[in-house]
């Protein structure tokens, strides 16, 4: 099992539980760049109000432990986190859910736009540079809308750090290879 | 003043520590609150497992501050900023009123 199939599996269990959640973070990445960027993590962002209790007897009913703030399974070489605070990319909610089908379940991933601007979030309040590279290589990736990292970067008070990279993003979003998930 | 919807005194005085001086530690924020360390130690963990707080290793010490991604941090400080207007003077002064210029090593108090 991949990182991508193991994440649609814990995905599917625990909704069939009632818990709703959305990939983000790296393993986001992984996803859109066909693991150009590996992550050894999943984050799920819990989308309904499922509590970290329920989330936790799911898990263990999946034969994960939870070590930490984070959850291991024996024959899995990847955490599963599940970061608190709503589902948002910097202060706005996330605007679109992507649903992608495995062998081993549906997964639902945040949308390269809002992984991008996840991303950025962090470069732009913590100048993470490798959080710049990993948007720049989603944008290379995946059809991504600038014009709305734009307006977002604005919201964010951040207008003049995304003019800086803007013609990088740009750049990597117009040179775009088939993929496939 | 927050005790009641936080549920709890340490969450208020953890949530305005970090609102006056932007950030602290554990040991710290105690000693101003006069209050039980592990307490403290606590809330700040269950603020950053919730996402509203980030740390970092400086030294031997954990150095917490808001997480500026959390998206409710501007109603959280505005609401945390309206409370502290109700504090008694001496405590509000006390809480923004630090040193935090350099100090050189062996310097008398």
């Amino acid at each position: 099992m991949n990182q991508a199939e193991l994440a649609a599996y814990v995905h599917s269990q625990l909704r069939q539980e009632g818990i709703d959640l959305v990939l983000s973070g790296g393993a986001a990445v992984s996803i859109y760049t066909s693991n150009r960027y590996i992550s050894r993590d999943v984050d799920f962002v819990a989308t309904g109000l499922a509590s970290r209790a329920q989330i936790k007897r799911a898990m263990e009913r999946l034969g994960f432990r939870e070590v930490g703030r984070h959850y291991e399974h024996p024959d899995a070489k990847w955490f599963v986190e599940f970061p608190g605070g709503p589902p948002s990319v910097g202060t706005e909610p996330i605007a679109h859910i992507e649903e992608i089908h495995f062998a081993t379940g549906t997964l639902r991933v945040i949308s390269a736009t809002d992984c991008v601007k996840d991303r950025l979030s962090a470069y732009y309040h913590w100048h993470d540079r490798q959080s710049l590279e990993q948007a720049l290589l989603v944008a290379a990736e995946r059809d991504i809308d600038v014009g709305e990292v734009r307006r977002w970067s604005e919201v964010e008070g951040k207008l003049d750090e995304f003019a800086k990279i803007e013609h990088e993003l740009s750049r990597n979003s117009l040179r775009k290879p088939p993929h496939s998930v | 003043m927050l005790e009641a919807l936080l549920g709890s005194r340490n969450s208020e005085r953890v949530l305005i520590f970090l609102f006056a001086r932007e950030e602290g530690y554990a040991t710290e924020i105690a000693r101003f609150f006069q209050t039980d360390l592990y307490g403290v130690q606590r809330k700040l963990d269950g603020l950053e497992v919730g996402g509203i707080v980030v740390s970092r290793k400086v030294g031997r010490t954990r150095l917490y501050t808001f997480n500026p991604t959390y998206p409710l941090l501007p109603p959280l400080k505005a609401l945390l900023e309206r409370a502290i207007a109700f504090y008694p003077e001496k405590e509000r002064e006390a809480l923004f009123l630090n040193r935090r210029r350099p100090r050189r090593r062996g310097k008398p108090q």
